[in-house]
């Protein structure tokens, strides 16, 4: 691809998820977009990086930010806040 | 609360726009944006729905004092929940701040849309904030006081250690005199001389402490003079 990636907000996981990263683009591109996702791929990829992503964000306490954010604007709910349903 | 909308197109197809969209960072205008990481992502193969939940960190530009007064923290969080619907060519990204949220709350909405007048080859880009500051101003304003005063507080203590030593040099040379009238006492004037030697010793001893005393002074002079004008500068670069 030639292209830069994005970082994880703690380097220890930067490896694991560029190889996720460039997994799930290829799917999104390949398959995704062209109607052939049977489902979510990746899945490897994703345990690993997600592994080292829940020790990091409970060291740094983001997990105590987020849980916040999520009782807010659930995840199910599109990101949309649940007190302002009218919110588009 | 106030609100910010902006309209823009891209001369690109929906799907090519979208593919980019998760490569968007890093680029060369965005610098502030230092971190990506998807947290959750699940997709509904029968609705071509894909919902992911990411977390974006940026750099902080807000002035140190800032930081100091709530509690410093060296970088700042965004959670985004993105939905690309496929069948409706649509991703939608919803997008909140996690951190400064006690201060302010900025919930953005971003739509990449195909253009109505060419839906093969052009993308519309619709962007709706809602900006909501929590503090009044009077808030702000008493924790900038209690900053300064925090701060002029320490640059005072500093000043007073400065100072005590100035007194204890003080306390030392009253010593000397003490000694010096014993001594006068005790010898009763014998010699000129050792008077004289005695004198000298104190004149010098005084001057130096004077000196000292001075530039105890102009140093917290200038500190607090300097404390005064970051104080100004940060005040300055936040509007």
């Amino acid at each position: 691809m030639g292209n830069l990636m994005s970082t994880s907000f703690a380097p220890e996981c930067t490896e694991l998820k560029q190889k996720y990263d460039t997994c799930f683009n290829e799917w999104y591109s390949e398959k995704f977009l062209k109607g052939k996702g049977l489902h979510n791929e990746c899945t490897d990829f994703w345990e690993d990086y997600r592994k080292c992503l829940d020790i990091h964000m409970k060291k740094q306490g983001i997990d105590n930010l987020l849980s916040e954010a999520r009782s807010e604007a659930p995840f199910e709910n599109g990101g949309k806040a649940v007190d302002d349903e009218d919110r588009k | 609360m106030r609100l910010f909308k902006s309209e823009q197109y891209f001369d690109y197809p929906w799907e090519q726009v979208s593919a980019a969209n998760w490569q968007k960072y890093p680029n060369e205008v965005s610098t502030h944006v230092k971190s990506v990481d998807v947290l959750r992502r699940e997709y509904d193969p029968v609705k071509q729905v894909l919902t992911t939940e990411r977390l974006i960190g940026c750099s902080q530009n807000v002035p140190r004092w800032l930081l100091c007064m709530t509690g410093g923290c060296e970088k700042s969080y965004v959670r985004e929940i993105s939905t690309v619907d496929l069948q409706n060519r649509t991703v939608t990204m919803r997008s909140c701040n996690l951190t400064w949220g006690n201060l302010l709350k900025v919930w953005e909405t971003v739509v990449y849309s195909p253009d109505s007048s060419d839906p093969f080859g052009r993308t519309k880009f619709r962007q709706e904030a809602e900006i909501t500051a929590h503090l009044t101003f009077q808030r702000v304003c008493d924790q900038i006081e209690d900053w300064s005063v925090d701060r002029f507080g320490q640059n005072a203590k500093k000043g007073k250690l400065g100072f005590d030593s100035v007194l204890e040099n003080f306390a030392k040379l009253d010593e000397i005199s003490d000694r010096t009238c014993k001594l006068f006492d005790e010898m009763n004037l014998r010699t000129s001389s050792v008077l004289k030697e005695w004198n000298n010793r104190t004149d010098s001893v005084l001057k130096d402490l004077n000196e000292r005393k001075e530039s105890a002074i102009q140093d917290v002079n200038v500190r607090t003079h300097t404390a005064v004008s970051k104080l100004a500068d940060s005040i300055f670069h936040k509007n």
